[in-house]
């Protein structure tokens, strides 16, 4: 079909539509009432990817209930419908139709995995619906193409950035060390390949698994091929089960290398939730883009922890949550954006045009613009002290940026703004 | 292309189809002459042979409104099938009339009640036979209006190559009807074709090089090698089946399959990459790539095996179809119609090689899978087709999806062997036509400042699966004995949904426009497990390049 047609048609239509015909009152936006604004979000909350990811609903909806308490949007409560994924992609496809069509909600928020978004784009197609899918919670770099996904904001910082600075911080710290690489045998890990071609980092030994092979077992195998390859530093870049069991399993075979852990697998809660001990994580290279979960003198960490504390008692506040927490606050902002009755559109048009000055708890900026829906872009790296828990080098974060193309990665001279008044949107 | 993997479910069609036909066992039929009649009441019934050989059946109730519902069966096919050969083994050339879909009692007494009358050949010609069938549905439709004077409109109907053959009376002849409902429809043979051709290409190149695959001779020695291929396929499916948990080969592979075997590279990956190369549902009766067993392979199930699973079951049938399909078409062509000598099979899973990436076993062993089946790979050679009988294949009849009429269209999302884009690409062509009569409209209204808008005349009702289906039993196998789910297998309707087209297609035929789009929902509602949604779209057939 010549889309370019049609569309040029459906413009022409719908001046002449107004020409012929009187204006139609306007319909009220799809999951939008008087009191409440409806999100929808497709995750794993059971299963064996669910550790860590689970814990992301009750974040953002303590940061919602919060902002609720507050008042709400413009009068307007906030409130999120969960679909557990499992992380199957066709699974998050159903669960997307049932939250689009029975469900009803104005936008989709933090979907989880490259390969169920991507199946989501594809079967579901929000782009063509002109659904906003916020924040994807994958750092897929193609999904910030505006062309083939049109409503789709990113942000995390793309593999490939990770992986850019990652190489800088090798090269820095561990110039000359043979490197091992176990990676995700897809998209996920073609991304964090292209960023390491790019950086001109070659690996010894390259270990890829087919996600969802992870495993006790598996793991040996790939501990077996960097112990042969004699990799002195090994870069995980993984799901964390993946990271567990690669911990887990080297700790046993007494195989300890400098580990760098990807941003994906580093959440230390959920290494630990998987019985891996705190001091098989010790003096591990982690990344960030966020603070450092323990670092109570930040604002926004201060803040969060208080919030999801009150609301989850028995919890711990990880990255995770932070990153939970984080995605609900610029959702919170953007739909302030988005004018007194929001709708699909205006959402889209606050992001593009306000998206890259909206507060944030990270410590890299936002590139938001009408022909960008880049989030992050950068990375601070530092290591797990003996309890697990991620800091920066020297007590100090020193972020670098880049982008997905062949730019070069700098340290950022990027000055978070203050947090607005507790924490809510201005 | 009534397709049908299970034998039973076709001998139960044809079953159904008696129970109205029956009737006519005592009816003096006369070739190329009016049809005799039983007279009887409160429905006569009629038959009658068609000037090219097609025997049909007219069913007239008393209350006839001058309403008639064609019908046009689906796919039969042209050669008898030994009853050896596994699961379709027994088959009959039949061209039994068939004047409703499967013989449904429960529509015909829809359409009777409102006075409609239902007709419906057998054709002459079985196999791919749009080009016959829908001369003789043009002759069936004058000896209707010549026997029952006070007809005023006619409907049309059909399922599965009968879709093609009803859409594509309404493309050449729309003055004949007043409104058409293709359910479940066929695409254009080239690309049916190269759908079933792709997959069974694949399973021959990797899993057993002994099936031809095409190019068949002619006469009795032809039909010997599909047979041959049919046994050998269904063998291979078999084999694939029972080592779909250990990931090992056919001991008939190819040398290129041994060798991606070696790599470790388990055979229900490669059965998975075959099937969505060829563009085959990753869903099926049984299979929903959703549920998995309670344990350790609650995960793993759906993300590594189940879509291996649902091309198992519908590549089954595309498999059969590439075959028999390939075989008929050959012999209305005159030489071998699958050519895939410039397929770029890499270019057409961007997609689905990151939504299967797990059950493809990851990119790398993806990239060995494409690696080996590339035309670079001389062990895996490509087919190469006859270009006159390939050129005579495109000359058969083809629909270019232009509505005249008002059209309901019908179709699972999940078929496996007329698969959704055949619609959606009907649907698509009318977007444009609709864009390009809102135009002209709008032109007019310049001209003469008054605005009329174009009637919408296109309905498409998508036949929707379940949110999950898959079984398990006390010990975690899948349990596939269950009926098929909704929105998978082949023309998988039931009474609900065909009386819901059935009804639609009366009000069209009455007003000359669908009814309102409130009712439709409404209606649809009713019905299950439908959707109107017309921001859905199912993918086209691979054969259009579709990126």
């Amino acid at each position: 079909m010549n889309r370019r047609k049609l569309i040029t048609v459906s413009a022409v239509l719908a001046v002449a539509s107004l020409a012929v015909t009187a204006v139609p009152a306007q319909a009220a936006e799809v999951g939008v009432s008087s009191t409440e604004i409806k999100l929808g979000m497709t995750l794993p909350m059971t299963g064996t990817a669910s550790p860590g990811y689970s814990k992301i609903p009750a974040a953002v909806k303590a940061y919602f209930d919060y902002v609720n308490a507050n008042g709400g949007i413009n009068g307007r409560k906030l409130t999120l419908v969960v679909k557990d994924d499992q992380y199957v992609p066709t699974q998050a496809v159903a669960k997307t139709n049932e939250l689009i069509l029975k469900d009803k909600v104005m936008a989709l928020l933090a979907p989880l995995g490259t390969a169920n978004n991507k199946a989501v784009a594809s079967v579901v197609n929000p782009g063509r619906r002109g659904i906003p899918v916020l924040f994807v919670n994958t750092g897929f770099s193609g999904f910030a193409d505006k062309k083939k996904y049109p409503t789709t904001f990113s942000v995390l910082p793309s593999y490939i950035m990770e992986a850019k600075i990652m190489s800088e911080y090798i090269k820095d710290n561990f110039d000359g060390k043979k490197l091992g690489l176990i990676y995700q045998d897809d998209d996920f890990g073609d991304d964090a390949l292209a960023g390491f071609k790019q950086a001109g980092i070659n690996f010894a030994v390259k270990v890829p698994y087919a996600s969802g092979s992870q495993s006790g077992t598996t793991a040996a195998g790939w501990v077996q091929k960097l112990q042969a390859g004699g990799a002195e530093v090994v870069i995980l870049f993984g799901v964390s089960s993946a990271t567990a069991a690669a911990l887990g399993t080297a700790a046993v075979m007494k195989y300890a290398p400098q580990w760098i852990l990807g941003s994906v697998g580093g959440d230390a809660t959920t290494i630990k939730a998987a019985g891996v001990p705190a001091g098989v994580l010790y003096n591990a290279v982690g990344a960030s883009f966020a603070p450092a979960t323990t670092d109570t003198n930040d604002e926004y960490v201060k803040l969060f922890q208080d919030i999801y504390l009150k609301a989850n008692p028995t919890q711990t506040f990880d990255n995770n949550v932070m990153i939970g927490m984080n995605s609900a606050f610029l959702t919170a902002q953007a739909i302030q954006a988005a004018g007194k009755n929001p709708t699909r559109k205006s959402l889209i048009a606050a992001i593009e045009k306000s998206g890259s000055t909206f507060a944030s708890a990270a410590l890299v900026p936002l590139n938001y613009s009408t022909t960008s829906h880049i989030g992050y872009n950068g990375y601070w790296f530092g290591k797990y002290s003996p309890t697990g828990d991620l800091k920066p080098a020297g007590g100090v974060y020193t972020v670098y940026t880049t982008d997905s193309g062949d730019g070069a990665v700098v340290k950022s001279t990027y000055k978070r703004p203050a947090m607005p008044a507790k924490g809510l949107p201005n | 292309m009534k397709l049908s993997l299970t034998k039973s479910r076709f001998v139960g069609l044809i079953s159904a189809t008696a129970l109205i036909t029956g009737v006519l066992v005592s009816i003096p039929v006369a070739a190329n002459a009016a049809p005799a009649c039983d007279g009887k009441s409160p429905v006569q019934t009629c038959g009658g042979v068609t000037s090219d050989g097609a025997p049909y059946v007219m069913m007239v109730p008393a209350n006839f409104n001058g309403m008639v519902a064609l019908y046009s069966h689906g796919y039969r096919y042209n050669i008898d099938i030994p009853a050896g050969i596994p699961l379709i083994g027994g088959y009959k050339i039949t061209n039994t009339p068939e004047p409703i879909p499967g013989g449904n009692s429960e529509v015909a007494k829809y359409f009777f009640s409102q006075g409609v009358a239902i007709v419906g050949s057998g054709f002459a010609r079985q196999g791919w036979n749009p080009d016959s069938a829908i001369k003789t549905n043009v002759e069936l439709i004058g000896l209707f209006k010549d026997k029952f004077t006070a007809t005023t409109k006619v409907v049309a109907w059909g399922e599965s190559l009968g879709g093609v053959i009803t859409q594509g009376l309404a493309e050449k002849y729309p003055d004949l009807v007043s409104a058409v409902a293709p359910m479940c429809m066929a695409d254009n043979v080239p690309a049916e074709l190269t759908m079933a051709g792709d997959f069974l290409w694949g399973i021959k190149t990797l899993f057993d090089p002994s099936i031809k695959g095409g190019n068949y001779s002619a006469g009795d020695a032809g039909n010997a090698e599909a047979y041959g291929d049919l046994i050998k396929v269904f063998t291979v499916m078999g084999k694939l089946k029972a080592a779909l948990s250990t990931g090992a080969w056919p001991d008939t592979s190819s040398a290129t399959g041994k060798a991606l075997a070696a790599g470790g590279i388990p055979s229900r990956s490669a059965l998975l990459l075959l099937g969505l190369l060829a563009g085959l549902p990753t869903q099926s009766a049984h299979f929903d790539s959703v549920n998995g067993p309670d344990g350790a392979l609650k995960l793993s199930f759906p993300l590594a095996v189940s879509p291996a699973l649902a091309i198992l079951e519908n590549g089954t049938n595309a498999a059969a179809l590439a075959i028999l399909a390939t075989q008929d078409v050959e012999l209305q062509a005159g030489g071998a119609i699958f050519d895939n000598t410039k397929t770029n099979y890499s270019a057409r899973i961007d997609t689905e090689r990151v939504i299967y990436n797990a059950a493809l076993s990851g990119n790398s062993a993806i990239s060995a899978m494409l690696g080996a089946l590339s035309a670079a790979n001389p062990g895996a050679p490509r087919a190469v087709g006859n270009a006159d009988a390939i050129a005579a294949m495109n000359a058969l009849h083809s629909n270019s999806g232009v509505i005249n009429v008002p059209t309901i269209l019908m179709t699972g999302v999940a078929d496996p062997i007329t698969p959704a884009g055949a619609s959606q690409r009907v649907v698509d062509a009318y977007a444009m036509q609709a864009a390009d009569e809102k135009l002209a409209a709008f032109a007019d209204y310049k001209a003469t400042k008054t605005y009329t808008a174009p009637a919408k005349k296109l309905l498409m009702i998508w036949n929707t699966t379940p949110a999950s289906w898959t079984k398990f039993d006390a010990t975690g196998s899948p349990i596939a004995t269950t009926p098929a789910a909704q929105g998978t297998n082949h023309c998988n309707f039931t009474s609900a949904q065909l009386v819901l087209v059935a009804k639609t297609l009366v009000s069209a035929g009455e007003s000359g426009k669908l009814p309102t789009a409130g009712l439709i929902k409404a209606a649809v509602r009713r019905a299950g497990n439908l959707s109107i949604d017309s921001l859905y779209r199912a993918p086209l057939l691979k054969y259009y390049n579709e990126q």
